[in-house]
């Protein structure tokens, strides 16, 4: 009796877990199609790291016979890491922004009110943040790569920086979740903008950490967008490396980590306070 | 003596409408001035963003003064008007905006209807945006000389560099202005930013023109906010740069402002006269 009654709980599990994959899936499906169907809202977020890259490589591409620059090709080399954070940062915010919409608007509750995981509903989102996270590191990659954007790792590092841009942005739209769901505003949301901004320009997002001195290299390897943008230069300067492999994907894993613990205390605090 | 009297006539309502212009413009002065006040989430951004402009150009980009050639030893010296110019650009195209927030709760609309000149309804914030300014620059002279800016040209490093300031303003607030009479929604605001921005980033904001590599240093060549960088720059580079401030480094920067002003500002009052029609 009690073997069946195990025996039963555990397909009550086992459909509950593939249900909620299922709506995490349906969810995600969702968000990346809003995505896709609002190219106003996606492509400035390629657009512009594009722009940046194309005019530093005019304005800086005498600087990199600097003391302290690394080893490149061009400029344009050294800047593919800084332009795909930038661009996942920007694209992060947009799906985090989302969430707050569907708060504001109230497609939020009307999830709440149906038998759906409550995790699915925060994950479906996030899902189409990393998706596009992938698909700019890619077209990064591919636009920059004829104009001397090499990535010394070949094949095997282009596949690493994609998984690598996929982390970044879930550790961003996960924190930029979190502050959707602790405002409930689109507009809150919007207004990290600035923030992450200021985190770039204070990191060594566009030139390297060792041509600056003083506090401001004290602020630069404090600040996490460095070891993110670090993580990724490995790959595209320093060749396929089991150590810049791991220093790619495993600075953005763990602040993804941190960053979904963070979201979904927020969520449960959300469902509490509902 | 009818010719007599039509004369003094004439030159009697030109008189008043002027002083009417003129009491006009004081008046959106004033309330321009009580709004900033009013509203420090609307200034604190224009207040922020030079500093902050300054400070992270200056320390991601320090190694730049290592170039050999480069015009100065500091940093701090090259960013602080790029900083300044940032700073005056968006509170220029800030008008812009709060132009369309006027005409989207319709207190434009009852300033039109009111027999107030045409010229005050551009003249007056503009005047406010040049005190705003004015204000920024002071603060960003301030936080520049705490981060180590040195002038190299005495008190006119100083005017240089708020004359430049004064005139990116009024570009800014001419395009802004003229934008939003056009489009008088916040799809204007869109294009403000984007176009200011671009057009300061391909001039020498970043980098002096020798630093520059192919096609930007064609497009800054031709940027006529090249020449006003040359000028905010003249007083801040070191005394034996070619950069360095003379009346050949100046004239073509103020001609730049003034030719520039003048358009953008004859687009925002036919923009205007477009939407009286």
């Amino acid at each position: 009796m009690s073997g069946a009654a195990t025996l039963a709980n555990d397909v009550s599990v086992q459909r509950s877990t593939s249900a909620a994959l299922r709506q995490t899936f349906a969810l995600a499906k969702r968000s990346t199609l809003e995505l896709f169907r609002q190219p106003a809202l996606v492509v400035p977020s390629i657009v512009f790291p594009l722009f940046f890259s194309f005019l530093g490589n005019s304005s800086f591409g005498k600087t990199t016979s600097l003391p302290g620059f690394p080893k490149v090709n061009s400029y344009l080399q050294f800047q593919l890491a800084g332009t795909i954070t930038q661009g996942v940062l920007f694209g992060s915010v947009t799906g985090a922004a989302a969430l707050a919409t569907d708060i504001e608007n109230g497609f939020f509750d009307r999830l709440l009110a149906s038998p759906t995981s409550r995790l699915s509903i925060l994950f479906g989102r996030i899902a189409g943040s990393v998706l596009f996270g992938a698909l700019e590191t890619a077209v990064f990659v591919l636009v920059l790569l004829p104009f001397g954007a090499d990535v010394s790792a070949g094949v095997p590092g282009i596949i690493a920086m994609i998984i690598s841009g996929a982390l970044i942005a879930l550790a961003v739209g996960a924190l930029m979740s979190s502050v959707a769901l602790k405002t409930g505003s689109s507009e809150a949301v919007q207004g990290t903008f600035p923030l992450l901004f200021i985190l770039l320009f204070f990191s060594s997002a566009f030139f390297p950490r060792e041509t600056m001195s003083g506090t401001y290299k004290t602020i630069a390897g404090l600040n996490p967008i460095s070891h993110l943008v670090e993580g990724l230069r490995a790959l595209s300067l320093e060749g396929f490396s089991v150590s810049a492999t791991a220093r790619a994907i495993l600075v953005p894993l763990a602040i993804a980590i941190v960053a979904l613990y963070i979201a979904s205390r927020q969520l449960n605090a959300r469902l509490r306070a509902n | 003596m009818s010719t007599n009297a039509n004369t003094v006539s004439t030159s009697l309502s030109t008189r008043d409408m002027h002083s009417t212009t003129m009491r006009s413009s004081w008046q959106l002065v004033k309330r321009g001035l009580i709004n900033t006040r009013r509203l420090p989430s609307a200034f604190i951004p224009t207040l922020a963003m030079p500093i902050f402009n300054m400070l992270s150009f200056s320390g991601t980009f320090f190694a730049l003064t290592k170039l050999p050639g480069f015009p100065t030893d500091r940093s701090v010296n090259w960013f602080m008007p790029l900083g300044l110019a940032m700073g005056a650009a968006f509170s220029g195209v800030g008008l812009g905006f709060s132009l369309i927030r006027d005409l989207e709760n319709g207190f434009y609309d009852r300033l039109r209807m009111s027999p107030t000149s045409r010229a005050s309804l551009i003249v007056g914030p503009i005047l406010a945006t040049w005190i705003r300014v004015t204000l920024v620059t002071l603060v960003v002279f301030g936080a520049g000389t705490m981060l180590g800016a040195r002038p190299t040209a005495g008190v006119m490093s100083y005017v240089c560099s708020w004359i430049a300031a004064i005139g990116i303003s009024t570009i800014g607030a001419g395009w802004g202005l003229g934008l939003a009479y056009r489009f008088q929604d916040m799809r204007g605001a869109a294009i403000m930013q984007m176009s200011i921005f671009l057009t300061m980033f391909l001039s020498t904001a970043q980098v002096p023109l020798y630093v520059m590599t192919g096609w930007l240093h064609t497009v800054a060549r031709i940027n006529p906010v090249t020449n006003i960088f040359r000028l905010s720059r003249s007083g801040w580079v070191n005394a034996n740069d070619p950069g360095y401030m003379s009346w050949s480094n100046s004239y073509g920067g103020l001609i730049a402002i003034v030719a520039l002003s003048a358009l953008t500002l004859i687009f925002a009052l036919r923009s205007l006269q477009k939407l009286d029609n």
